[in-house]
């Protein structure tokens, strides 16, 4: 039997003004294994703290019932009252009857009993309670990003200022991401690669940042504080250490591919850097259109490299290391607009998406910054921009505001109208959001200083009429029909997630929206933290968003990364779940409900009939468990089990409380 | 009948009893008393985690044991504080609220429904009419074991 | 028996015979013939002499696959024949990782319903000699002489509903499929009782509760009932009083049922064992019923790849209760 010692607070009049305090004490002295009933007009104060406290030592008590205000309120501080009486702190119950009880109901006739029988139902889980310790866990003081672009290329940097080793992991040749393919950007006209290209270099240089580009993740095993990743580092077939990134290999190569960072808009060479900035300034070989490892000959790049950094060996290689958090920077992409078959892209060389647009722009781009029609070569006098391709499309794209296109766009025309001056820019729009600083004020420019007609309405047709192509469409606030013979469409193709976004998510345990967006764990206080602990999200893996939103929550992800990795020791929950090994039989259900992946299979050897048997039962991870108790609910046979909320502690409560109406 | 339900028509009073998650239902009850609304005292609230926490043995044990009608609250679909934990009741409670109606327990007599924390008007209204329906359709004999004894 | 049936036992026999003396299989479950003429038994099966016995008649009701939760215990590789709900019942297992499949091989039989001796009984009026089937009816051979009766009307109720009678899962299929049916009986008795007011359901179920002896009959045929300790013999928590109380009998039908909610394959081993005869096939159809109609179709047991549905969800879910 235990020793419980029940305590009841009139905190002032609020319980005791409609509880009879005296009734309630006496009532939870018979309760059984009850063996102390005290009341004190402020039990959370210090001197109400002091009268449990006595009461554990002198009456030696091994569980509390307090009976106050709701838990979500001063459990905590009854809790570390009885730890520091020496006593457990989970073998302490608190039983809600202020909010729950005095507060709404006014009659004492009614309040009494119900406060009554709340005491019991405490008493009786409490009789129940076992002592629990949240578990400790170790960090490993170094964290993962996944990701080059300015998302984690900011997150690293933070993370290596306040002193802790950061590992980027960059599928591309080069860091930089999205951002390094752009030009400038809103709403200050700022040069993209003049402020990017200085913190790549710093990511670069930081003692403490390590990039891994042309590498992949490949597994995530572990949890928060210990996650076990394994790293595919890409073979270059260039040898890192010895390459001077002179450029004579790339110079020198004979064959050529569609350059990815330049939409396909330019070819690159077989050996090559993505872009001229690339960090690190090493190339790599492409062995579908190298003439070497299609046909086994050629090696002129071996050949010329003063170096000889070349190394047609080279093999994939695999890294492995231990991380105690983890931040998804993993970037966005562009819808491909030919589901939209009335803008006719893919069908004209003059129909480009704002990125492949954008490249135009650039000096070391397609057109070497000219702004030339791709048809012709001429530059263009009348620029149709068409917004929301894709996105707020319930019907055929995405439900969404891509968030950075009415941006751009007004950016794009601005600088249309600097490089082609007798250009002119027509946007069509269903509503132009410039919320941010500074931006209504710089689309309010474009439009009225740089001439640029904004037309509410949406375009039906485009083709091509001779040496044009004829954009049909409506103004819908005057009803008119248009009809522009423009030279050149820019379609503001929707921001979408990364086709593969959610196997990436996968692999670390995150969950992705239904537009394959990873999930935030809360969508105002918890923006950058998801529901696998450690693993955190920044920049537009997350949802379209601009540069300074992407940077604010890279910072914000790598504070968070940041606080992990300060700790000495993680303190874990410790109402998790636990399973009877022994009664497992092993149907794996608990492991599909729970949220976190806390479970997982595991074999264990039995004895049966002199001999052993082999067999598979679930196993919970107590530092991935959350406490939900999800799994104790698809376990039929009740063989896994909550600690703090058990089914025996339930049944008990509802006992309990069925035993008085 | 083959229980004998002995409560005196007259001065009978329903027993509820509420499971409400830690974070939203129960926090709402919070709220209510915070906001010093009012409901009938019939209502008894026992804390669980979460809704998914919620295994039908315990609304049959309450039955058992002399519940006349037993309520699960949750967070509403989506805002679970263990994200998935109230997409699995809702499927989990919709089978089984089903299959005790199907053996003839009125459908009033267990609810399930989704208060937020900031809901506390929600759940004084949901405690109150609930109490109301129970009322207008009396004691429950169906299930309950006659040999467990009530103190009133 | 007909002769066809001779002639398919025989192709049974050989086609297991090879593998069982070949050493691919250490065990054969099949069935063999009972005391009486309408009863037919598992066999196991280890020997030449074994398979002898081996029996496929209408009276082969007893669902094998349950089988190898204790025979693989004691053999390396077992092989079962399995009619569609046999079939299914080994998904249901599988699935529930019960059963390692590598170790199990599984000879697919296509089933023509099992006939039910006691509505044959009562059809034949007087002491039920023996039978014989054609086309489609069942000769009744009584000491008075010979009856016909619609072989359909003759099935036990669990082959009434039975939508698959082909295995659904096999390694080799020892007849030839006979394709799905049409059941417009499986949700009858449902319906029938939904349609009734709640206090005429609870008069009903009361009533076939309380023949209930909780010999848990149901749950040793049932492929679903796989724990290790059944909820209704813990001690701690007790969740099962062990009285004899209506409420008990409530508690476990309900929850042995919701157990099998998204689970059940519908074979109706428990109400065919259920030595009182309660219609706990009606508690299984029932939450099949609802599940399909609240989150899709789903036949437990037709694919074990597919997620059992109270495992997974879809945000936009309906929901039994008001979500306002």
């Amino acid at each position: 039997m235990p020793r419980t010692g029940v305590f009841i607070c009139h905190c002032g009049t609020n319980i005791a003004g409609t509880v009879d305090i005296d009734k309630a004490v006496e009532a939870s002295r018979n309760f059984p294994g009850v063996v102390h009933a005290d009341e004190y007009r402020y039990l959370c104060s210090e001197m109400g703290q002091d009268i449990i406290k006595k009461a554990i030592e002198e009456q030696d008590l091994d569980r509390v019932v307090v009976g106050t205000c709701s838990p979500r309120m001063h459990e905590a501080t009854f809790r570390k009252a009885a730890a520091e009486a020496g006593l457990n702190p989970y073998l302490l119950e608190v039983a809600n009857i202020r909010e729950h009880c005095s507060w709404v109901h006014k009659d004492m006739g009614e309040a009494t009993p119900k406060a009554i029988s709340l005491l019991r139902a405490a008493a009786a889980k409490a009789a129940l309670n076992t002592a629990l310790e949240a578990p400790r866990l170790d960090v490993e003081k170094r964290a993962l990003v996944i990701g080059g672009g300015i998302a984690g290329i900011q997150a690293a940097l933070d993370i290596a200022e306040a002193g802790y080793e950061v590992d980027i992991v960059e599928r591309e040749p080069s860091i930089g991401g999205r951002m390094a393919q752009l030009e400038k950007t809103f709403p200050t006209l700022d040069c993209s690669a003049c402020i990017l290209t200085p913190k790549m270099v710093e990511a670069a240089q930081h003692p403490n940042v390590n990039l891994l580009t042309y590498s992949e993740v490949e597994e995530v095993k572990g949890f928060v504080g210990q996650f076990d990743v394994k790293i595919k580092k890409k073979a270059r077939y260039v040898d890192s250490v010895k390459c001077t990134g002179c450029g004579i290999c790339w110079e020198k190569c004979p064959s050529k591919a569609p350059s990815e960072f330049e939409m396909g808009l330019a070819k690159r060479k077989s050996i090559y850097v993505p872009f001229a900035q690339a960090v690190p300034n090493v190339p790599v070989i492409d062995r579908d259109s190298c003439l070497y490892f299609r046909k086994g000959r050629c090696q002129i790049c071996e050949k010329e490299c003063p170096p000889q950094a070349i190394d047609y060996e080279q093999q994939d290689e695999i890294i492995e290391r231990r991380y105690g958090a983890i931040i998804m920077a993993t970037g966005f992409d562009q819808l491909d607009p030919t589901i939209y078959g009335e803008y006719g892209y893919g069908q004209h060389p003059d129909i480009l998406t704002g990125l492949e647009f954008e490249r135009l722009f650039n000096a070391s781009g397609p057109t070497g910054g000219k702004i030339v029609r791709l048809s012709d070569g001429k530059p263009p006098k009348k620029v149709v921009f068409i917004q929301c391709v894709g996105s707020r499309d319930k019907a055929r794209g995405m439900n969404y505001c891509s968030k950075i296109c009415c941006m751009y766009t007004a950016k794009q025309a601005v600088l249309l109208k600097e490089k082609v001056p007798d250009a002119k820019s027509y946007v069509f729009y269903i509503d132009v959001r410039t919320a941010g600083k500074g931006y209504e004020e710089f689309q309010r420019r474009a439009a009225e200083e740089y001439d640029v007609a904004y037309l509410r309405g949406q375009v039906g047709k485009i083709f091509p009429e001779e040496d044009h192509l004829v954009v049909r469409g409506v103004d819908s606030l005057s009803g008119r029909l248009i009809e522009i013979n423009a030279d050149m469409v820019v379609l503001a193709a929707a921001s979408i997630a990364r086709c593969d976004a959610p196997e990436v998510g996968r692999l670390v345990g995150i969950n992705s929206d239904s537009y394959n967006f990873f999930n935030e764990a809360h969508p105002k206080l918890k923006p950058v933290e998801t529901h696998t602990a450690g693993v955190f999200i920044a920049g537009a893996c997350q949802s379209p968003k601009d540069i300074p939103d992407t940077v604010s929550q890279a910072s914000a992800a790598a504070v968070k990364a940041i606080g992990l990795l300060s700790k000495d020791k993680l303190q874990g929950e410790a109402c998790t779940a636990e399973v009877n090994q022994a009664e497992c039989s092993g149907c794996l259900y608990c492991e599909a409900v729970c949220p976190y992946s806390a479970i997982s299979p595991v074999e264990i050897e039995e004895r049966y009939h002199g001999g052993t048997l082999k067999r598979t039962v679930a196993e919970v991870n107590p530092a991935l468990c959350k406490g939900c108790g999800s799994c104790t609910v698809a376990c039929r046979s009740g063989t896994i089990n909550l600690k703090g909320f058990s089914n025996e502690q339930i049944l008990a409560e509802v006992d309990a409380i069925c035993l008085q109406r | 009948m083959s229980t004998a339900v002995n409560e005196n028509a007259a001065g009978w009073e329903p027993l509820i009893v509420a499971f409400c998650c830690n974070w939203c239902s129960y926090a709402g009850g919070d709220m209510a008393g915070t906001s010093r609304m009012s409901y009938p005292a019939n209502v008894k609230v026992i804390r669980v985690p979460c809704s998914s926490r919620m295994s039908p043995m315990f609304i049959l044990r309450a039955f058992q044991r002399g519940a006349d009608g037993v309520l699960v609250a949750g967070c509403h679909p989506g805002d679970c504080h263990y994200s998935t934990g109230n997409y699995h009741v809702r499927r989990r409670l919709s089978a089984f609220k089903r299959l005790v109606e199907f053996t003839g327990v009125e459908p009033d007599r267990f609810e399930v429904r989704w208060i937020s924390s900031s809901e506390g008007d929600k759940f004084a209204d949901e405690m109150a009419d609930m109490t109301n329906k129970i009322k207008a359709l009396g004691p429950n004999g169906k299930m309950r074991d006659a040999r467990w004894q009530n103190i009133t | 028996m007909a002769e066809h049936n001779l002639e398919q036992i025989e192709k049974i026999r050989e086609a297991v015979k090879q593998d069982l003396l070949g050493g691919r299989i250490d065990l054969l479950l099949g069935w063999e013939k009972g005391h009486y003429w309408w009863q037919s038994r598992p066999l196991f099966a280890q020997s030449e002499e074994d398979l002898e016995k081996l029996a496929w008649d209408s009276f082969c009701a007893v669902n094998l696959s349950r089988y190898l939760l204790e025979e693989l215990k004691e053999h390396n590789k077992v092989g079962v024949l399995v009619k569609g709900c046999d079939a299914r019942a080994f998904n249901r297992l599988l699935q529930d990782n019960m059963v390692p499949r590598d170790r199990v091989i599984l000879y697919g039989l296509p089933c023509p319903g099992m006939l039910d001796y006691d509505r044959l009984a009562a059809e034949a009026g007087s002491v039920l000699l023996s039978i014989t089937e054609e086309n489609g009816q069942v000769v009744l051979i009584t000491a008075e002489g010979e009856a016909k009766a619609d072989r359909d009307e003759m099935l036990l109720d669990k082959c009434r509903g039975c939508i698959y009678p082909d295995p659904a899962v096999y390694d080799q299929m020892l007849l030839p499929p006979q394709g799905e049916k049409e059941s417009p009986e499986r949700f009858k008795k449902v319906e029938e009782l939904e349609a009734m007011s709640a206090q005429e359901r609870f008069a009903y179920w009361e009533k076939e509760l309380s023949r209930c002896l909780r010999c848990y009959a149901c749950r040793q045929a049932c492929p679903y009932c796989s724990c290790r300790e059944c909820f209704v013999e813990q001690e701690n928590p007790r969740w099962q009083g062990r009285a004899y109380q209506p409420s008990e009998n409530f508690m476990f039908h309900l929850i042995r049922a919701y157990h099998g909610a998204g689970r059940c394959i519908d074979c109706g081993e428990c109400e065919r064992s259920c030595p009182v005869g309660i219609s706990l096939q009606e508690l299984n159809r029932k939450l099949i019923k609802d599940i399909n109609e609240l989150y899709g179709d789903y036949e437990a047991g037709l694919d074990a790849e597919l997620e059992p549905p109270l495992l997974t969800y879809r945000p936009d879910d309906p929901a039994a209760f008001s979500e306002k």
